[in-house]
């Protein structure tokens, strides 16, 4: 260690108050840079090509080195300063931490004062311990000033949430330190319960499903709905009257079957009785209280014709009459000329309620189905 | 026109890749939508409407946001050119009828959320399905993420959830796979923002709102909900008290 320096011996005395200079011109926060390149300088002899700071250091602690036992003794006051000044530290955190007070900077100005006298590894450290510790405490503090007033207490807190999903604590004693410890038991709506609780805080749009549809939430179910809503929009009208009747026809052939003779029982009762008498079309099978009975009653009407037990003509006013026919020829041949004819009815909802006022009709001439045993003339 | 159609054709369970199809934007100014809007009949554009509303019903089912690019390629299609007049029109109805808002999460990514714009009542669940209980899950960490500061380590989150008995590595009988509900599935529909913090090593994360969080609560509903488990005043917590007051 000794020998490289005599090149620089020169420079020494000089060297000496400018590194002072340096030194004390260091800020605090760069001191992480200076100290290991001291000791650097220490360890490494040989690498005298350094600027006038670091050689001036070398000699200065040469200097120190000859100077002996008074210098031991300054290097162990300063030791002692910052253990002090360390221990004072940690000792008094709480009030370091706190955002009113200065301590810690009051602390750091002081171990910069300290370091000034610092010149071998020992005390470096010591300095870089002290470093380490008010840094940490800075941090503290910073994270302090989030929360300044009331930290948040999260253990508080989810004792408070277990109470209120319900928990049964069923243990008497505590273990109030060791917070993992499982005591009480939570019902199994706690959640749930919780969760009840929650929805008030939250805007949160309810999940639609369909009542009677059992889909499974995919893309591609939005897709089909969509496109069969299409349709079905579009053919409502027209596919109203046969799937009606389609599905009566399914499941209640022989009601339909009786339907009908039911029907042609009243209108040959009706023809007995008067019988040149033909009966208006829209007299037979409207029913003002029901547009679907009445779309039934043409249904069945029909079925009168199909079979020939009756004829549907045009009127003198073009309106449409019923009237008996003999069924003989007619039911077994389905090909006598020019006897067969078909025709397409359309009666929408608008247009039977016109009827029903224009022709004043007031009740319905075939009663419903359930009441067939009650007067004919029976509105319900 | 014959992309469309191919687009269509491969099924519409197709994961999003038709978005190269509809990368253009369809944002086109007020005036061209609107003369655009003469092309079609008020019947189309009205049915349209209703395919949108339907659309956003069940999509947001799961809560997952929805992307514009699949509004495009399922619902929309064709009449593009009137992009922005019917989901304008599908927003309104979605309020006027059901009582949901539509909202444009974010703008650059385009996604779309529902929200609801009437309070809850009391008693509504005829559902009984895990959504409520998932909620409350939710709220615990929301609220926990919130009040620590707006931004918590991992480690921190789930051992708060630790104390009210929810272990990440067992299977929980309410929530199954705990793990996965919250990393996955909360992320998923934006309600966490989970994001690596760098330098750390084994990696840590930091838990944070998402911004669905953002718009179907607040920090001052949040704070309410804390206070009231604590039963304390919303105000005892001055720094939250006073950063819920002054965000929105």
């Amino acid at each position: 260690m000794s020998g490289s320096s005599s090149s620089d011996g020169v420079t020494s005395s000089s060297g000496n108050s400018r590194s002072e200079r340096g030194r004390a011109s260091l800020p605090s926060t760069s001191r992480n840079g200076a100290v290991p390149q001291r000791r650097l300088q220490e360890l490494s002899p040989g690498s005298a090509d350094r600027d006038m700071e670091e050689t001036g250091a070398e000699d200065e602690q040469q200097q120190r080195l000859e100077g002996g036992e008074g210098d031991e003794q300054s290097r162990r006051i300063i030791r002692n300063q910052y253990r002090e000044l360390i221990y004072s530290v940690q000792q008094n955190r709480e009030d370091m931490l706190s955002s009113k007070s200065n301590r810690l900077t009051e602390a750091l100005e002081e171990a910069n004062k300290l370091f000034s006298g610092v010149s071998s590894a020992r005390e470096a450290a010591l300095d870089a311990q002290f470093l380490v510790l008010a840094s940490n405490l800075g941090k503290e503090k910073a994270n302090e000033l989030h929360c300044e007033m009331t930290t948040f207490d999260s253990l508080v807190f989810a004792e408070d949430l277990l109470t209120f999903m319900g928990i049964n604590r069923i243990e008497a004693e505590e273990n109030d330190n060791d917070s993992e410890s499982i005591s009480g038991y939570l019902p199994s709506d706690a959640w749930h319960k919780l969760g009840e609780e929650t929805e008030k805080y939250f805007r949160r749009a309810p999940s639609f499903h369909y009542m009677l549809g059992s889909f499974k939430s995919d893309p591609p179910v939005p897709r089909q709905r969509i496109e069969r809503q299409k349709k079905t929009t579009g053919t409502e009208e027209k596919r109203a009257m046969p799937a009606q009747l389609k599905k009566m026809e399914e499941s209640h052939q022989e009601a339909t079957e009786k339907e009908v003779e039911r029907i042609l029982g009243l209108l040959q009762t009706h023809f007995q009785n008067d019988p040149s008498t033909p009966i208006s079309f829209f007299d037979l099978v409207i029913d003002p209280n029901s547009f679907a009975r009445t779309v039934e009653n043409i249904f069945h009407v029909s079925f009168i014709i199909r079979d020939g037990f009756a004829r549907i003509k045009l009127d003198d006013d073009k309106l449409p009459i019923i009237e008996p026919s003999e069924d003989n020829e007619e039911r077994e041949d389905g090909h006598s000329a020019g006897a067969r004819n078909q025709v397409v009815l359309s009666l929408n909802y608008k247009d039977w309620k016109e009827i029903v006022e224009t022709f004043e009709i007031t009740e319905p001439m075939i009663s419903p189905p359930y009441h067939s045993n009650e007067d004919e003339m029976e509105t319900d | 026109m014959s992309q469309r159609k191919r687009s269509r054709g491969s099924g519409p369970s197709q994961a999003d890749d038709g978005d190269e199809d509809f990368s253009l934007s369809p944002t086109l100014p007020r005036s061209q939508v609107q003369r655009n809007l003469e092309r079609h009949s008020q019947d189309q554009v009205n049915q349209k409407v209703s395919e949108l509303v339907q659309f956003l019903l069940v999509k947001d089912q799961k809560k997952i946001p929805i992307k514009r690019a699949d509004i495009l390629k399922k619902v929309i299609r064709e009449y593009r050119d009137i992009y922005s007049e019917i989901v304008n029109q599908a927003g309104r109805t979605l309020q006027q009828v059901f009582g949901l808002q539509l909202v444009e999460m974010d703008t650059r990514q385009h996604i779309y959320i529902l929200t609801s714009t009437i309070p809850r009542t009391e008693g509504e669940n005829l559902r009984r399905d895990n959504q409520t209980a998932k909620l409350a899950l939710l709220m615990v960490i929301l609220s926990f993420i919130f009040m620590k500061g707006n931004s918590v380590k991992d480690g921190a989150v789930w051992e708060f959830l630790r104390r009210l008995r929810i272990q990440p590595g067992e299977r929980h009988e309410v929530f199954g796979d705990v793990k996965k509900l919250v990393t996955e599935e909360f992320v998923r529909q934006k309600y966490l923002e989970i994001t690596p913090i760098p330098l750390t090593d084994p990696p840590e994360f930091k838990y944070q709102w998402g911004p669905r969080a953002a718009k179907e609560t607040s920090k001052m509903e949040v704070l309410r909900f804390v206070a009231k488990m604590q039963g304390k005043d919303p105000t005892y917590w001055v720094s939250q008290y006073n950063e819920a007051k002054t965000t929105r």
